[in-house]
């Protein structure tokens, strides 16, 4: 299909923001103060599990230059959650909220101080004194769920947070049609999002009386809820504004000074700022989920996949967060982007007295695909097929039936997009249309060092999934007489660095049919925009897109009747979609997905373990670059995300403690460690309900990197690494197994 | 309890003066007393390089120079980089290439950019690479952040 004609709508078009993003002039929430403002600092938990019995704020309270002290018993209604509501916003005695005496990991908060200053204020934490009741904790996931473990939530019995299931077609049937099966345990574990600015804001009281928060979230509206929620305020008396935000990725999608701000700001009738250090950062907010997944796959000699079972394992930390969400995904994304007949999947995520974990760039997927991805290169090693080969006999195309025994929504490109990465890498197809690999590594002279390539493909969902309510507003408002001479655009997607702010006012000026530059955004303030969803789930280019692109139609049709200025309010509701039946898993799960594939190459130095990225080629179906060169950027930054966490991060949790939450111990990509390029491939197979054909396409990049990267070793050494991050000392253990590297 | 020390200083060209704390960071005091906005807090710890300056001609991270230390100096923020009749070249080249996402890095980044070029003007790109490895970014993957370095290098050559 020829793609749909447009002026700005794939145009390269600099950053609206990009200007005060180089001077300095941009404002972050830590740059923002007010005059007479107080400061906040936080009383986080000592203990992994533990009752309090009392909390003595006498001396803290006496201290100088403390202006007030709140507990548990200063929280109108002390509970939080974005799913559920699981979590006190303050741990502590006495409340009417069973269960809000306890805390059930480090992170959780007992007290907030204000003070004239943050040294005072810090001071006053160290002075509360708190008295525990310790109670029996688990750290494990798989411990959690067994027998006798400690509970942590009184009406969540053996810590069982959620589990779906997978029932397709006969399991007996698939593994007897199977000629080979492989079997194999996969293991990842927490990544931090270690975005480059530290929670930070501003609390106060506005000139309309509302208790207003200064912050960088991924959801206005959301986090307004939350904090009316727990402040007992009508929602209106609650404000939420985001100014520049200083990265994200699923990490500010939950609260973090969200609701202690407000709190402050109510009790002490002052702006109250906070900035958390990096320390408090790593300490304090969720994480990338652990999962142990359990893989059996089978499939014929002709590299037909016939069964798939697998148990997927997620520690979803003390709370829930998304924990029910993120698992969901897992549990679909357990069989990877392949129509296969048979399948059964049994998915548990488990409370434990670890850090809870929430979103982060792939929810869930990335660790899915780790197991399925590696099941697939694995079978391939056991068909001595190719990769590439096998992946094509099996990807799911148009019409394919999801695990979950409904057919995909229309427009799915995995076979185009699988043959395009094939391609623009090491393959080449032969006369008789099979792929086979046609480039070989230089291998180094060096001894000790070994090349090989490795491929993965991986799709994910665009939008909110199985049934969650999912819509967004825009609003647009057309200025002028005779021509239009401006148009305001007011909504509230989270610009997080993804550039979703200069892709909305492309949208709107193609939309409307003007110049890119007489549109005005207004975003991120509830008191002046609806509510247009999160920046998560890639869902703000397709969602929020589709809204401002209604809303210019209404304003046209009003500008048209001559209305001045001319207004188009308009939600976009995408089809819905329906919740796993309990029993099968039988559902409608999505209305639109985003599909990659990528093919890496790296070199093993098998005398020390160390892995390095040489090359990596992404290919990306984005349905419609709306920026080509922002959708590059999504996916550069991905992948170097996604090495990382192939590669060197590492968060080690001692019985629940965190013991490196420092960028000195805690170690993410520089840009000495990035291989000298990314080949970006983006493919615009159109989304057949995407605003001008676009799908979503931030996450998907993430998605097959650290499963090509453990072919990539395998195709160096002969050695799979099965559990992520591939340090060092992991790999160099794995090769001494195979007696590889010694001398 | 602590004495207030007086520190004279040159900020972007200017004469300055402030009282700070003997413990305060040079990075508390741009930020706090002079308003100085564009370094910024990432780590305090001298990991991400988001508060870089550059200080009688060599690269700091600010969050680890003692603000008493600036006396007697002459310090550069990325707002004297920027001059008052438009971006540097640096800058308009982190535009161009789209060499910046969430920002926050960014400032720091231009700063190190700047010592950098000041220093080397025909860096090549390993020298990039190894003169950048101390300023984090989350967002971009460097890859940009890299082609821009080297086209504004190219550019100042150029004009020079």
């Amino acid at each position: 299909m020829p793609k749909e004609k447009t002026v700005v709508v794939g145009q390269s078009l600099k950053r609206i923001d990009a200007r005060g993003k180089v001077t300095g002039e941009t404002p972050y929430p830590g740059d923002i103060d007010m005059p007479g403002q107080a400061w906040m600092k936080l009383r986080f938990s000592d203990r992994a599990h533990a009752r309090i019995v009392a909390i003595d704020i006498s001396v803290a309270e006496a201290l100088p230059g403390v202006v007030g002290i709140l507990t548990s018993k200063d929280v109108p209604v002390n509970e939080y959650g974005l799913v559920m509501k699981d979590q006190p916003v303050l741990c502590g005695p006495g409340g009417d909220i069973p269960g809000t005496d306890v805390v059930r990991c480090y992170m959780d908060m007992i007290a907030v101080v204000v003070a004239e200053t943050e040294a005072i204020a810090a001071q006053a934490v160290d002075l509360i004194d708190v008295t525990y009741e310790d109670l029996p904790a688990v750290f494990d996931a798989e411990l959690a769920l067994a027998e006798n473990a400690p509970q942590l939530h009184p009406d969540t019995p053996d810590n069982v947070l959620c589990h779906y299931r997978i029932r397709k077609g006969d399991m007996e049937q698939g593994w007897s049609q199977a000629d080979v099966v492989v079997e194999d345990v996969y293991e990842t574990t927490w990544q931090e999002h270690a975005y480059l600015q530290p929670e930070a804001g501003l609390g106060y009281i506005d000139e309309e009386g509302r208790v207003t928060v200064v912050v960088a979230g991924q959801w206005t509206h959301e986090d307004q809820e939350q904090i009316y929620h727990a402040l007992g305020l009508p929602q209106e008396q609650v404000r939420v504004i985001y100014p520049a935000i200083g990265g994200a990725f699923g990490g500010r999608e939950d609260m973090s000074v969200q609701i202690v701000l407000a709190l402050a700001a109510q009790a002490s009738q002052r702006p109250v700022k906070t900035q958390w250090s990096r320390e408090e950062s790593i300490l304090h907010h969720h994480k990338r989920h652990p999962i142990k997944v359990y893989a059996k796959w089978g499939a014929t000699r002709e590299g037909h996949i016939v069964a798939v079972e697998a148990k997927v394992v997620g520690d979803a930390g003390a709370y829930n967060y998304t924990s029910t969400k993120v698992l969901g995904n897992a549990n679909m994304m357990a069989s990877g982007p392949y129509e296969i007949d048979n399948i059964q999947v049994d998915t548990y995520g488990a409370y434990t007295n670890n850090i809870p974990c929430g979103a982060f760039r792939g929810f869930g997927a990335p660790q899915a695909l780790f197991a399925a991805e590696g099941q697939v290169n694995k079978l391939a090693v056991a068909l001595d097929m190719d990769p590439v080969e096998i992946r094509r006999r099996n990807v799911f195309k148009e019409g394919s039936l999801a695990p979950v025994g409904t057919p995909l929504p229309a427009g799915v490109s995995m076979p185009q997009v699988v043959d395009a990465c094939a391609r623009e890498s090491y393959w080449q197809q032969a006369p008789d249309n099979s792929w086979q690999r046609s480039v070989d590594p230089e291998q180094p002279t060096s001894l000790t060092k070994r090349r090989g390539i490795g491929f993965a493909a991986g799709y994910k969902n665009v939008g909110y999934s199985f049934g969650f309510p999912e819509q967004s507003h825009a609003r647009i408002e057309l200025y002028g007489k005779a021509q239009i001479d401006e148009v305001v655009v007011k909504l509230a997607g989270a610009d997080v660095g993804q550039g979703a702010h200069t892709v909305f006012s492309q949208m709107a000026a193609e939309a409307v049919g003007v110049p890119f530059e007489k549109v005005r955004l207004v975003a991120s303030d509830t008191a002046h925009t609806g509510s247009s969803g999160s920046a998560s789930a890639s869902r703000l280019t397709f969602m929020t897109g589709n809204a401002v692109r209604g809303a210019a139609e209404q304003a046209l049709e009003r500008w048209a009747a001559e209305d001045r200025p001319a207004i188009g309010d308009f939600t976009y509701r995408p089809p819905k979609t329906t919740p796993y039946d309990p029993l099968t898993g039988r559902s409608e799960p999505n209305f639109a997905y985003g599909y990659t594939a990528q093919a890496v190459e790296v070199e093993v130095d098998i005398e020390t373990g160390q892995v390095t990225l040489l090359n990596v080629v992404s290919a990306n179906d984005v349905g419609r670059a709306i920026n080509p060169q922002l959708v590059q950027g999504q996916i550069e930054g991905a992948v170097i995300q996604a090495a990382g966490y192939a590669l060197m991060e590492y968060l080690v949790s001692d019985q629940g403690r965190i013991r490196n939450p420092y960028l000195s111990t805690y170690i993410i990509p520089t840009v000495y460690d990035v291989p000298p390029q990314v080949k970006s491939v983006i493919l615009e197979y159109e989304d057949p309900i995407g605003p001008w054909g676009a799908r979503g396409m931030a996450e998907m990049p993430f998605l097959p990197l650290t499963p090509a990267i453990a072919a990539a070793i395998y195709d160096a050494t002969g050695v799979w690494i099965n559990s992520q991050p591939f340090t060092p000392d992991k790999v160099v253990a794995k090769l001494r197994e195979q007696n590889i590297g010694v001398i | 309890m602590s004495q207030r020390i007086h520190v004279q200083t040159e900020i972007n060209g200017e004469a300055q003066d402030f009282l700070c704390d003997p413990r305060e960071s040079l990075l508390d005091v741009l930020r706090n007393t002079m308003g100085l906005t564009g370094a910024k807090e990432g780590c305090r710890n001298g990991n991400c390089g988001a508060c870089n300056v550059i200080m009688d001609g060599i690269l700091v991270n600010s969050c680890l120079v003692l603000a008493v230390e600036a006396e007697g100096s002459s310090i550069t923020t990325v707002e004297g980089i920027n001059t008052p009749v438009g971006l540097h070249l640096i800058q308009q080249k982190y535009m161009d290439h789209a060499a910046l996402q969430c920002g926050i890095c960014t400032l720091g980044l231009i700063v190190a950019t700047k010592a950098l070029l000041d220093h080397n003007p025909a860096p090549t790109e390993h020298d990039v690479r190894l003169w950048l490895a101390g300023n984090l970014c989350r967002c971009t993957g460097y890859d940009k952040i890299v082609r821009a370095v080297l086209d504004a290098a190219e550019a100042m050559r150029e004009n020079v």
